[in-house]
């Protein structure tokens, strides 16, 4: 049973074996994008517009032409999350005839997709979302039947400030991937994990990397260790959460917190929903809707006759952080985050993961 | 040489016997039909509901304790306890009270309205280890509904098991469940204990708190009894740590205490979220649950 | 109008078909035409009512109706006796849209002094009106349709539920959910204010998705952080008349507005 998942795994290029390193110039990057982009739809990281500092905006979006592709971007504002965890979803729909019913089930995905660029964070948060969603009990097939169909090209990154990939065990992505990219000045170094991405890169001129393109690639490595700047110290985290759940400073927290669900949106890794039944104005046909839904909201937890599990905002907001950096650690040995630090850069409250935890450990303001 | 990524369909591989594992199981309905309607009172009815597909019929098992997911197309989807012996495969009985928009519209269908199940979901109470023991099972209100399935699995066992007591209350009479089921109970040598918080003029039994009724009967126990004892607990959080802090006084294991709860579940898969308890998912690692890891839950209690 | 539905069912249950009417107190009728939008869907839309008083779509009515729809807010002495009159023939009574829900932006009115306002829009032919009040203030509201304009996808969904027998509920989170659903940058880090953290959604954040801020048309979410919001937006640098004006417009955040002018007077002293 066990082998044959593994072996099916491995078909699909998710699957770790013996990774196979090539150096692909610079100067042939368009031609692999050409490749690629003459067989399917592409998504890639392109520049959306400025913010009000002139500072770059970027969507992860479909697009053909490589120039459009701003492969050395930041961090988007959202995960590529609507390809495979949809905002909303229909999970069924049905034909109503008469006093019966048809229900039709279909998990809203035709065609594969190209992810070009994801970021090692982005990279990770798939493959924890895999453990509940793809491996777990009760796969689910609108993410699995998406998720099977991303062939992904992972690239480098440099840290931002607000990046704590690092503390969340992130930084770098082993498996998950097809092909990844390390830059490396005039080449890029390239892991290679399926035998489509094999496929890809024989369309165009690699080579086999020397003594110096592993030093290359080691002194790249080193480079994105000294940026990182903040940091979440986890040691005892689970047990930290337990001793401090009536801690004053969850309510702290909860004073200033929206409740508007931001966090979730923007996080690669929160997959939590509602679903809505709805009846066609003419009666005749209806739907199951998913929508992703956030814990922080009011009406989360709440109950049929109303009662409501967790009415107050710094209860909800301390769910987030349970399920996240407790619950799921517990589950799997790694937390439900990979320290992209969206959730604090999108917060209008400026309520980041760093200082919550910080806070409950006693540290800082 | 063969370059593109290949379109990979996963309904290819559905599983007929509809294995948790197969990702096509999980938005799998069974279609049923509401084969008859029993009203209990006012509020709440118990609605006799079968599988339609024979064979599907047959293959759908479950255990004392599991939930079905209760679906009518456009109106809604909730959990349901289920409520009949697991003898009986897929022709179920869901005890339903008329809360929100699934259960209000439940109220006004008729015999033969088409539902779909999905489902059994949940853990349950573990009946094959209570063999050789006495059972006491505890109910408030409509926690009686979870209950039913262990009582009928107690009637349809009953040497298996030693004394079996029932202690149920109910906010006023009116509400008593199951009421003209409680002759049979009795007759299968169960002891049931019926006690309201409200009486009225048309009731002569005990008025009070449950713990007051379930005092009588532990007090009437011998000291071994505590030993070989396993408790069902259903209702509301704030009676079942009262009940279950009065056995552990008297010496019954934790772990020999079972409660069900209750909470929000879109999915019943272990995806949504919504049924939560701390970090732990009622859907999955519950409803049935013992009073230890309860205890550990943070937000249970 | 259409019949179709009239003794229908929907798996086996009776559907609800109520004798209709629309009214329109001080409002610009933008609301109704709403009601009256969606060509697509229109014809099984009415068939879902049976709708007995509708100046804007039909001549002619009658008072003997279940379910009112009232857009607008009231502000002279015959719309007060007018929707006191509606609510003791109405089963049901409906406020449609922002008007009617909070007063609207007739509710601007409120910030000048009255007679100033009669002679500025009236001149030398004043009308008599007051202050502009939601419905509410007068009589008992059953149900809420938000929105300036409403949404004829909301409306639908509420005329279809009635039909069913379904609860009307609307959203009780921010616009900010939606909003981040339909992708867009959010309005803070193009230096816009919006009211999107603290407004009911149901709209699908409609000015958002075009890129405008979120004026609060349909009021606070439930349990809106309004207090944290007005702290934001004056660190992102926006004035207090910025915010007031926002807070002002639909009179939904009417009780914040106020809160905010008090502590401004407080804090000025």
């Amino acid at each position: 049973m066990k082998k044959r998942a593994r072996r099916h795994r491995r078909e699909e290029g998710h699957g770790r074996t013996d990774m196979i390193f090539r150096t692909l110039g610079k100067a042939e990057l368009p031609k692999l994008f050409g490749v690629m982009a003459a067989g399917g739809k592409i998504v890639a990281p392109v520049e959306a517009g400025r913010d009000r500092e002139n500072r770059p905006v970027y969507v992860f979006r479909e697009t053909a032409r490589f120039e459009e592709a701003a492969l050395s971007y930041t961090t988007t504002k959202l995960p590529a999350k609507r390809y495979f965890l949809p905002y909303r979803e229909d999970l069924a729909t049905f034909r109503i005839e008469g006093d019966d019913w048809q229900k039709l089930v279909d998990y809203n995905v035709d065609r594969p997709r190209i992810f070009f660029g994801l970021h090692p964070c982005d990279i990770n948060a798939l493959n924890r979302l895999d453990k509940v969603l793809l491996n777990g009990v009760y796969p689910m097939p609108y993410y699995v039947a998406k998720r099977k169909n991303m062939f992904i090209v992972g690239i480098d990154c440099l840290p931002q400030p607000y990046c704590f990939c690092r503390s969340m065990g992130a930084d770098t992505a082993l498996h998950g991937f097809d092909m990844f990219l390390t830059d490396l000045g005039d080449d890029y170094f390239v892991e290679i994990l399926s035998d489509t991405a094999y496929n890809f890169l024989r369309c165009v001129r690699t080579s086999e990397p020397g003594e110096d393109d592993h030093a290359r690639y080691m002194k790249a490595v080193s480079r994105k260790n000294d940026k990182f700047i903040a940091h979440v110290d986890t040691t005892d985290l689970t047990k930290i959460l337990d001793m401090e759940f009536q801690s004053e400073v969850w309510k702290q927290w909860g004073d200033r917190c929206l409740a508007c669900g931001t966090c979730a949106n923007v996080c690669p890794t929160c997959y939590c929903y509602g679903v809505e039944e709805t009846v066609s104005v003419d009666l005749g046909s209806a739907r199951k809707t998913k929508t992703l839904y956030s814990c922080n909201l009011l009406d989360f937890a709440e109950v049929a006759g109303g009662h409501n599990f967790r009415p107050e905002r710094h209860v909800r907001l301390k769910y987030r952080y349970y399920h996240k950096h407790r619950g799921f650690v517990e589950a799997y040995e790694e937390p439900l985050c990979v320290g992209c630090g969206r959730c604090g850069e999108s917060c209008l409250a400026g309520i980041t993961v760093p200082e919550v935890i910080a806070s409950v450990r006693g540290e800082g303001a | 040489m063969e370059t593109g990524v290949k379109f990979t369909d996963i309904s290819l591989g559905r599983s007929k016997e509809r294995r948790r594992d197969d990702p096509n199981t999980f938005e799998y309905t069974y279609k049923a039909e509401i084969t008859n309607i029993h009203r209990l009172t006012p509020k709440e009815s118990l609605y006799r509901i079968q599988i339609l597909d024979p064979e599907e019929r047959i293959r759908f098992t479950f255990s004392p304790g599991q939930f079905v997911m209760l679906e009518l197309p456009g109106i809604g989807e909730a959990p349901f306890s289920i409520s009949s012996p697991p003898s009986r495969h897929g022709d179920v009985e869901l005890c339903i009270r008329s809360v929100g928009n699934l259960t209000n519209f439940l109220s006004k269908v008729g015999r033969g309205a088409r539902v779909g199940i999905r489902g059994p979901f949940g853990t349950s109470f573990p009946t094959w280890e209570m063999h050789g023991q006495n059972v006491l099972l505890v109910a408030g209100g409509l926690g009686l509904a979870p209950l039913r399935t262990p009582i009928a699995y107690v009637q349809e066992n009953r040497s298996r098991f030693g004394d079996a007591d029932i202690v149920y209350g109910t906010k006023d009479p009116s509400q008593l469940l199951f009421t003209y089921q409680y002759d049979m109970w009795r007759a299968d040598d169960i002891n049931l204990r019926l006690i309201v918080e409200k009486g009225g003029p048309s009731w002569d039994g005990p008025v009070g708190m449950i713990t007051t009724a379930l005092d009588e009967i532990l007090a009437a126990k011998p000291p071994s009894y505590f030993q070989k004892t396993f408790a069902i607990v259903c209702g509301p959080p704030v009676m079942f740590k009262f009940v279950c802090t009065m056995l552990n006084e008297r010496e019954v294991p934790m772990q020999k205490m079972f409660v069900s709860l209750e909470r929000r579940m879109h999915c019943g898969m272990g995806k949504c979220c919504r049924c939560n308890v701390g970090s732990t998912y009622t859907c999955l690692k519950g409803p049935v649950f013992d009073y230890w890891t309860v205890m550990n839950l943070k937000e249970a209690i | 109008m259409t019949d179709r539905n009239a003794g229908g069912t929907f798996l086996g249950v009776p559907l609800y078909r109520p004798r209709t009417a629309f009214f329109e107190l001080a409002s610009c009728e933008g609301c109704q035409l709403q009601v009256l939008n969606n060509e697509a869907t229109l014809a099984p839309f009415l068939g879902l009512l049976e709708i007995v008083n509708f100046r804007e779509a039909m001549t002619g009515g009658t008072d003997d109706y279940e379910i009112a729809f009232v857009e607008g807010s009231v502000s002279r002495k015959d719309e007060e006796d007018l929707l006191k009159e509606i609510r003791g023939n109405a089963r049901v009574l409906v406020a449609l849209g922002s008007c009617a829900c909070f007063g609207g932006v007739n509710r601007l009115k409120d910030r000048f002094d009255p007679d100033w306002t009669r002679k500025t829009v009236y001149g030398e032919a004043p009308v008599e009106s007051g202050r502009a009040r939601p419905l509410e203030d007068l009589v008992a509201v059953d149900l809420k349709i938000y929105g300036c304009p409403v949404k004829k996808e909301e409306v639908e969904k509420v005329v279809t539920n009635i039909a069913l027998g379904k609860a009307v509920v609307s959203p009780k989170y921010p616009v900010c959910m939606e909003c981040k659903a339909n992708e867009n940058i959010c309005l803070f880090d193009l230096g816009e204010p919006c009211l999107g953290p603290v407004t009911r959604a149901g709209c699908d954040s409609w000015c958002p998705n075009s890129r405008a801020g979120c004026w609060g048309c349909r009021g606070p979410a439930e349990d809106a952080n309004v207090e944290q919001l007005e702290k934001i937006m004056q660190e992102h640098g926006f004035a207090q008349e910025t915010i007031l004006d926002r807070l002002e417009c639909f009179g939904g955040f009417a009780r914040f507005a106020e809160a905010f002018r008090r502590r401004r007077r407080e804090g000025a002293e």
